[in-house]
């Protein structure tokens, strides 16, 4: 086995690979990367280097984890997971990302592919009307600051609250859509500046909103996919992918800056500047957490507002109310965030950057609907192949603080995949394949090839053997808009 | 030497990153602008519909030139504009001094029916973030959130 490390990598299972504690000084636990061996050959050596470097933050508890989509990031690889001891452990925002809270959203229909294909075309030129995507785009709806100080309090309820939302939206969103330790007083007026008008858009890069369809032979679990209500015979539904936009990115860079003085104050040394941290439980600390999780609130209410006008572009294609189109949503999930949450070991500050909650059944943090069940997970594919929904289970709870992959991961630079293909082309051949793209920038829509990609179905198959998440249901594209 | 860039591939897989080269620090400052510019939209799109005024003042040459990058993807956000040009002065830094920054941006508001928009950059990064010396030139490497 050629791996791109010289690091000594121990087979745990055939999904679980170990990185000793004693292989690179400093480390305090072993690091933990769940891929098949065809994953692991195929991963960059920042993952290896990355996740030893996590594994060496002070406070860290087990392991340093990386899920099978990982590859290199900003401090942590993305699909790392490390979990803090809440009293004697950091929090670092490049375990969280720039883009705090980008997340995945599942919105449900009654519709059919039968019922959208003829008025495809329209629909996908309504959607891309109403949801803004590319670069420095705008959203519809217009706030002070004043307003814009409630919405990173409030996240998505402040939106159901001004009609962009139903009364029970909130339910099917991870934390109720609403972080309650969010303090708008911790955030810059640069921060705020860069992300007042951005409520309700897309945004750009590997950002999309697609159309799917959920055919029968592509669920695994019936039981699971009916109580998330995804009934199949080709039903369609919705998903999309975004953050926090400029707000949240602002609030990373304001923190990492900082953060850089603060371990000097504190005397923490670390490997890699973008791992940059600072005691969970010191004002720096604490400034953050309260600043990220507005910028959290940011994404679940522009994920809101985004919904809100999907509903009213499938009302005006179809000439009904979204709520006889049974236009629910099904869940609502973070991939870059740092949260407390309580293990057997006490609360620890759960960092997830690339990586996605996967709680299994019985949790009290999950709504009513799905405590049975265990949460859905939802993983997006590249915008040539499929998506995925899983669901948690009680072996993530006790293998990975409850976490599993967020997607497919990218294999290829986006130079490369421009020079392998154009915008235009690219798109006659998704059409040709019965895909309609709209995208605002060519040149960023063949950045976003399906090549430049790992196959999202090798992933899934390893945290579904891995028993971290089981898969649920595969969402085939038939329309996406791409900033 | 006059300023130039070139982006980086190996560097960031998922993003992107550039060198960019000066005679002087303020060519250094102008030839960087032009790549995060690049980064945002084809400049040959973009008109020269006006112009915003930067200035910064640091201790460390590389801090102001981190800052003033992020000011471009800060006026991305904030303002909506797009850019086609910059220059910029740079002056000051002696017997560890301040060294201080007055740029001009040149663009106009974003309009995606004229413009061919590009990449929306989240944040200039601190990975391997460096600005040098060498052989009488600047050189800085930067890599960017996409």
């Amino acid at each position: 086995m050629h791996l791109q490390t010289q690091m000594t990598v121990n087979k745990i299972s055939d999904q679980i690979w170990e990185i000793p504690a004693s292989e690179k000084p400093g480390m305090l636990v072993p690091a933990r990367i769940y891929a098949t061996e065809k994953i692991l050959t195929s991963m960059d050596s920042g993952v290896f280097e990355q996740i030893t470097n996590v594994a060496c933050l002070p406070g860290i508890r087990r392991y340093a984890l990386c899920m099978p989509d990982g590859h290199w990031g900003y401090g942590f690889p993305i699909g790392g997971v490390a979990a803090f001891d809440r009293d004697t452990g950091v929090i670092s925002p490049g375990g969280v990302g720039y883009d705090v809270n980008c997340g995945m959203r599942l919105i449900r229909t009654d519709l059919t592919l039968a019922d959208v294909a003829p008025r495809l075309e329209l629909l996908m030129t309504e959607l891309f009307r109403r949801v803004p995507a590319g670069v420095g785009s705008k959203g519809f709806v217009r706030v002070n600051r004043k307003e814009f100080a409630e919405v990173i309090r409030h996240g998505a309820r402040w939106c159901v609250e001004r009609g962009y939302g139903w009364r029970h939206d909130p339910e099917r969103i991870e934390e109720r859509g609403c972080i309650p330790d969010a303090d708008p007083s911790k955030v810059s007026d640069y921060a705020v500046e860069r992300g007042m008008h951005q409520l309700g858009t897309l945004g750009s890069g590997n950002h999309y909103l697609e159309v799917q369809v959920a055919a029968d032979d592509r669920i695994f679990d019936k039981r699971t996919a009916a109580a998330f209500g995804i009934t199949g015979h080709n039903q369609i539904v919705v998903m999309v992918h975004c953050g926090s936009r400029g707000f949240g990115h602002q609030v990373a860079s304001d923190y990492l800056k900082l953060f850089e003085q603060a371990m000097r104050r504190y005397g923490i040394s670390v490997k890699d500047q973008q791992l940059a941290c600072a005691p969970f439980r010191s004002q720096e600390g604490q400034d953050y957490f309260a600043a990220m999780n507005c910028a959290a609130n940011s994404a679940f209410a522009n994920r809101q507002v985004i919904t809100h006008q999907i509903r009213e572009a499938f009302s005006t294609v179809f000439g009904q109310p979204a709520e006889s189109l049974g236009m629910d949503i099904v869940y609502d999930v973070a991939h870059n965030i740092a949260k407390v949450e309580r293990y057997p070991e006490g609360e620890l500050v759960v960092h997830r950057k690339g990586s996605t909650r996967a709680f299994g059944p019985g949790r009290p943090e999950l709504p009513e609907m799905y405590r049975e069940t265990g949460q859905p997970v939802i993983c997006g594919g590249s915008m040539e192949t499929g998506s995925y929904v899983l669901v948690g289970t009680e072996l993530a709870m006790r293998d990975t603080f409850g976490s599993t992959m967020h997607g497919s991961g990218r294999t290829m630079s986006r130079a490369q995949a421009k020079r392998s293909v154009r915008g235009e082309q690219l798109q006659q051949q998704m059409a040709r394949r019965g895909i309609i793209v709209k995208a605002v920038s060519m040149s960023g829509l063949a950045e976003e090839a399906g090549f430049a990609y790992k196959n999202i179905s090798d992933v899934v198959e390893t945290v579904d053997l891995a028993g971290i998440t089981r898969k649920v249901a595969e969402l085939r594209p038939i329309g996406n808009i791409k900033g | 030497m006059t300023s130039s860039f070139r982006f980086l591939e190996d560097i960031a897989l998922a993003d992107s990153a550039f060198e960019a080269r000066g005679g002087t620090p303020s060519e250094l400052f102008t030839a960087s602008a032009l790549a995060v510019i690049e980064t945002l939209a084809d400049p040959r799109t973009v008109d020269p519909a006006l112009t915003k005024t930067v200035s910064r003042h640091d201790h460390s040459l590389a801090n102001l030139l981190f800052d003033w990058l992020g000011d471009i993807v800060y006026l991305k956000d904030a303002e909506a504009l797009v850019f086609r040009d910059a220059a910029c002065t740079v002056s000051g830094g002696r017997a560890g001094g301040e060294w201080r920054l007055e740029g001009r941006l040149i663009g106009a508001p974003i309009d995606p029916a004229r413009q061919d928009l590009r990449a929306d950059i989240k944040a200039i990064t601190k990975h391997r973030y460096e600005v040098r010396q060498d052989k009488g030139n600047w050189i800085a490497t930067v890599v960017m959130d996409i």
